[in-house]
């Protein structure tokens, strides 16, 4: 009757993690630690709002603090980029131009992984075949398949393409098809078309995520490179997508309004 | 390193096709709107929650008029009319493939009032009007040729140059737009709208399942998206002969009800109760076959509006985004 038994309790188990699942809610137990949330198919569910809190946005280097700029420490394995020396010139230039030539700044869609650890929240959204990350800066929206389907070829995005599987808990994500259009950050730091890009979800606790990004771009950098850092979990009840909507102020410098 | 470019909304293609489905045509005469009728009866499967599986990918349906001529009269363009003065009449011209077909019924989408004219209030026809005639002077632009999220109903609409994936989580339906990639997210469980203060393009969305039908209650809008709208109109129109809705703005007030029925297996239904007592002399309802279902293989692509959108910017503003 062991195996029974055994059983049964697994199906105790499924119909709990069945239950999280249709709650689509992390469960509440203040001063304890709560466990990983997990879908009825035994996944990590990653639904919620999260946010990143860090510099990483104005520069991903270490950097001291300037007018309207944080400072903050290096979110770059080893410290620096590893930049190929023929490419450091335009990183310097795009530096010097940052107040104006930041394509963010211009309400551009940001690119990954830049889109992750901008100032502002962003919902996920999971269902077995796909996630959907939808940020408030820009409306910026990703789709990322979990169905093993293949990259699309022959064409680029500003967000890339992005198919994704898990490997045990850990969400990978292949981001590639990015164009060269976007910065990593607000210092100039750059990357052409051939970026790709793989990143890396996985729960530290049932708040916090840990992720990773390994950068590789043979044009501009000497050798792949690795970011990483927290994801907060905001945790405030019934937070939902406030969309930045930076093309409607972009015009409404322009725009002088009706009066009805 | 010449790869192909992001799919991007080049200036020539908003101003031309700025032109939707729905027609610029001066049609809207004839029989009455068949959507009128209720919804066929059609049970679609279950999700896993017990909703009504309306998910999976989704195109535009084949479009028609929005209301009927308000002078009564139908209009004719200038013999040679061509390009973007004459879009509306050449661009689209009756026999041509579009991915939701040219409906054959030219009937009006409007099923109230009976008359099916938009019940402007007298301000929001004087600024329709301006803004038909003005369409090209930056404070008139279609919000939407300004890469604005187009805002609810109007998202709706069918474009050709639009697709959709609708998604279903426990307690939510989620819809995504191919077009300015915009995402809604519809919380099912009965919470209440955000507080007044936040307003959103798109506004804020509250649903409900009644039976098959997904109702939507939408508040919280800004007041710089359009209603409804479609297509730069021809160069001299009068602006009574344009039936697509063209330059119908709206209030804060705006309040929208909107129900999405699955009517076959490869149909959505969709009518949009819209509501503003500032704006319209009387609440109205438009309704028609708005989603067909799309390749199951059907992906959304980047439509990256704005950053393509240079020449458009620099026309209406001198700035220059690639500099």
């Amino acid at each position: 009757m062991r195996t029974r038994s055994i059983s049964s309790v697994a199906a105790a188990l499924l119909a709990a993690a069945g239950l999280l699942y249709l709650s689509g809610e992390t469960p509440s137990a203040q001063g304890q630690t709560r466990p990983i949330p997990r879908n009825a198919d035994g996944k990590p569910n990653l639904q919620g709002m999260w946010q990143v809190v860090n510099a990483a946005s104005w520069d991903l280097e270490a950097h001291s603090a300037e007018d309207g700029i944080p400072g903050g420490l290096s979110v770059v394995e080893g410290g620096t980029i590893p930049y190929l020396p023929a490419a450091v010139a335009k990183r310097n230039e795009n530096r010097a131009n940052r107040k104006t030539a930041d394509p963010v700044g211009k309400c551009f869609i940001p690119g990954v992984p830049r889109v992750t650890y901008m100032p502002w929240p962003f919902q996920i959204i999971q269902t077995p075949k796909y996630m959907v990350m939808s940020y408030e800066f820009a409306h910026t929206q990703r789709i990322i398949y979990t169905d093993g389907s293949p990259h699309v070829d022959a064409l680029d995005f500003w967000m890339g393409d992005s198919r994704a599987r898990w490997e045990g808990d850990t969400l990978v994500v292949d981001v590639k098809d990015l164009n060269d259009k976007t910065w990593f950050d607000n210092a100039g730091n750059y990357h052409s078309d051939q970026l790709h890009v793989v990143e890396r979800y996985s729960f530290i606790d049932a708040d916090h995520l840990n992720y990773e990004a390994t950068i590789e771009d043979a044009q501009v950098f000497s050798r792949p490179w690795k970011i990483s850092m927290p994801i907060y979990r905001r945790l405030e009840p019934n937070l939902q997508v406030i969309e930045y909507d930076c093309v409607s102020y972009f015009w409404q410098k322009f725009i002088k309004p009706p009066t009805p | 390193m010449a790869r192909t470019k992001t799919r991007v909304l080049l200036l020539a293609t908003v101003a031309v096709a700025g032109l939707a489905v729905t027609g610029g045509s001066a049609a809207g005469q004839g029989t009455p709107a068949k959507s009128d009728a209720p919804p066929k009866a059609y049970s679609p499967p279950k999700t896993a929650d017990g909703q009504p599986d309306i998910s999976g990918m989704w195109e535009p349906g084949p479009g028609r008029p929005m209301e009927k001529e308000r002078g009564g009269k139908p209009w004719q363009p200038p013999a040679g009319a061509s390009g973007q003065n004459g879009a509306a009449y050449t661009f689209f011209p009756p026999g041509t493939q579009l991915p939701g077909g040219r409906s054959a019924d030219r009937s009006a989408m409007i099923v109230d009032p009976a008359d099916s004219i938009i019940p402007l209030q007298p301000w929001a026809v004087t600024r329709r009007d301006e803004i038909i005639e003005k369409q090209d002077k930056v404070e008139y632009l279609d919000p939407r040729v300004r890469c604005i999220q187009s805002g609810v109903p109007r998202a709706n609409l069918p474009v050709f140059y639009n697709s959709y994936q609708f998604l279903q989580t426990p307690g939510h339906v989620i819809i995504l737009y191919e077009w300015n990639h915009m995402t809604r997210d519809i919380p099912l469980d009965g919470r209440p709208h955000l507080p007044p203060q936040i307003r959103l393009a798109n506004g804020d969305s509250r649903g409900h399942w009644e039976g098959n039908t997904l109702v939507v209650d939408v508040t919280n809008f800004t007041d710089d998206t359009w209603v409804v709208g479609h297509g730069a109109p021809p160069e001299g129109a009068p602006a009574s002969a344009i039936t697509t809705g063209h330059g119908v703005v709206h209030s804060d007030q705006l309040h929208v009800v909107e129900r999405f029925t699955m009517t076959d297996k490869d149909t959505i239904r969709y009518e949009a109760r819209i509501e503003d007592p500032k704006t319209f002399t009387r609440p109205w309802t438009f309704a028609l076959e708005a989603f067909k279902r799309g390749k199951p293989d059907h992906q959304l692509f980047e439509y990256a509006c704005h950053e393509g959108n240079r020449s458009n910017v620099l026309l209406s503003t001198g700035v220059d985004i690639e500099k």
